[in-house]
């Protein structure tokens, strides 16, 4: 056992690609939602149309799937070819991104009518109401379920151990046939794992906090 | 004979099979106090709402400032307004509704600078400064900074005041702006429309249940009953000596219910 600070640098590297891969997918995650969110709402009839098959489709297929489809299926179209880390990027955004969406439909859908008269009684143009009436007041909505998916979008990475990406868990998977120790590479991991999400979780509680300031006796 | 500010023809507005407005007309003249009062349900809530692009109208034609509202030529035909043309005429009109609808995340002060910023260009000093000379009218120069949710119902409303006269409306439409209020905090509304009324030029239509000051601020009272217009005249005439029937007999049970007309 004298090399497992060895073992435990390799299980650290594979922590850090599962930080990257977190921050990465959830940046990617919560662009789609809000583009696919704001498209469900939409005027115009393509664009909800679009929005809703893509949510339909990324909600109702298993995120496995999904990446063995952008990792082994894309490249066979001749269009591109993604490395392991954006395979599992596009995956993870894109899967976590389609329930985030929903989110942004309905927080936005849950501002009062009062706030959208309000709005064209003082002449706000449609993007102005969207940027300074309605989304700062359905932010504080989809926070604590944005601070789940994130969480969620945290413990699925470990599926881009398939496509043989050395996250945290495909590391810990490597300590234990190198030592045949099972027990402690898999209790290394969930410390970690349980580490980070409630990091997530601390800093989103925090986020909320501030923007929900001056909301207090509204909800 | 100046031209009529506001000129309604023939308007008609149903919700499904619900006609609310029935073949409505009438002119407004530019600096003219009206009162629409009448029974609920009897449509006036809705004209309100029409002149304010809240709804979409189902029939007939209005005209505000010498345009059409709902309307705009294209190629030389009329065609039913687009949301650019509903922009540019909201700039005449401005309202102030029953549930205040203030923006519960803005300060006061934002509430009331915020469209003139945004709409109008105005720089944020000059918006600001004026924002604070209107909540000094209303009589809440201390509250600039507090949030909507630290104000009372009244304050809310006096707010929602500043925040309408901010843009400079030709036109200005109260919606029952009292009817949320506790009966404690309606006067200090009142209070400051009175002055409104008397100070400034503004066109002004009311709806309201406040017979007592529909009569003391309004140059012309419109009573209405199923999306129609069954009297109208001045204040003296239509509370002392209404002529219809539907008229009379809405005057008697709101002086039943105890109020001053």
């Amino acid at each position: 056992m004298g090399d497992w600070s060895g073992y435990l640098t390799l299980i650290l590297q594979g922590a850090w690609v599962t930080i990257k891969l977190t921050l990465m997918g959830s940046a990617l995650a919560l662009v789609v939602a809000f583009v696919a969110g704001l498209g469900r709402i939409s005027r115009r009839a393509a664009l909800r149309w679009l929005s809703t098959a893509y949510i339909e489709f990324f909600r109702g297929t298993s995120i496995f799937v999904q990446l063995f489809w952008i990792y082994f299926v894309l490249p066979m179209t001749g269009l591109w070819a993604p490395t392991p880390m954006q395979a599992g990027v596009l995956a993870l955004g894109l899967n976590v991104g389609a329930y985030g969406a929903e989110v942004v439909r309905g927080a936005i859908l849950a501002v009062p009518r009062d706030q959208y008269e309000a709005c064209i009684a003082v002449n706000l143009t449609r993007f102005q109401r969207m940027r300074h009436v309605i989304l700062p007041q359905a932010l504080p909505l989809m926070l604590p379920t944005f601070g789940n998916n994130a969480i969620e979008l945290l413990k699925a990475t470990s599926v881009v151990s398939l496509i043989s990406l050395a996250d945290m868990t495909f590391q810990a998977q490597v300590v234990r046939s190198q030592t045949g120790n099972t027990l402690l590479p898999f209790v290394t991991i969930l410390v970690l794992y349980f580490a980070m999400s409630s990091v997530l979780s601390l800093a989103i509680r925090s986020y909320e906090r501030r923007v929900t300031r001056g909301l207090d006796g509204v909800r | 004979m100046d031209q009529p500010i506001i000129r309604i023809q023939n308007l008609r507005k149903s919700f499904g099979t619900l006609t609310v407005i029935d073949g409505l007309d009438f002119d407004v003249m530019k600096g003219e106090k009206l009162a629409l009062i009448g029974p609920s349900g009897s449509g006036k809530t809705t004209i309100l709402r029409i002149l304010m692009t809240l709804e979409d109208i189902s029939g007939g034609r209005i005209e505000v400032c010498g345009e059409p509202l709902y309307h705009m030529t294209k190629n030389g035909a009329e065609v039913p307004a687009d949301e650019a043309h509903l922009h540019k005429m909201r700039r005449h009109i401005g309202m102030v509704f029953q549930h205040f609808n203030l923006f519960p995340h803005k300060s006061v002060l934002q509430n009331i600078a915020m469209a003139p910023i945004l709409t109008k260009g105005e720089k944020r000093p000059d918006a600001e400064r004026r924002a604070r000379e209107l909540l000094d009218m209303v009589g809440l120069a201390d509250k600039a900074d507090y949030m909507p949710s630290q104000l009372s119902g009244g304050q809310k409303q006096r707010v929602a005041i500043a925040r309408a006269l901010a843009l400079q409306p030709q036109i200005m439409l109260f919606d029952e702006v009292t009817s949320a209020l506790d009966p404690e905090l309606v006067e200090e509304v009142l209070e400051v429309m009175k002055r409104l009324a008397n100070e400034t030029d503004m066109t002004m239509l009311l709806v309201t249940h406040e017979m007592g000051f529909a009569h003391d601020f309004a140059d012309r009272v419109l009573f209405f009953d199923k999306g129609r217009i069954v009297e109208q005249g001045p204040p003296d005439q239509i509370f002392t000596a209404p002529q219809e029937d539907r008229t009379k007999s809405f005057l008697r049970k709101i002086i039943a219910a105890g109020q001053r007309v």
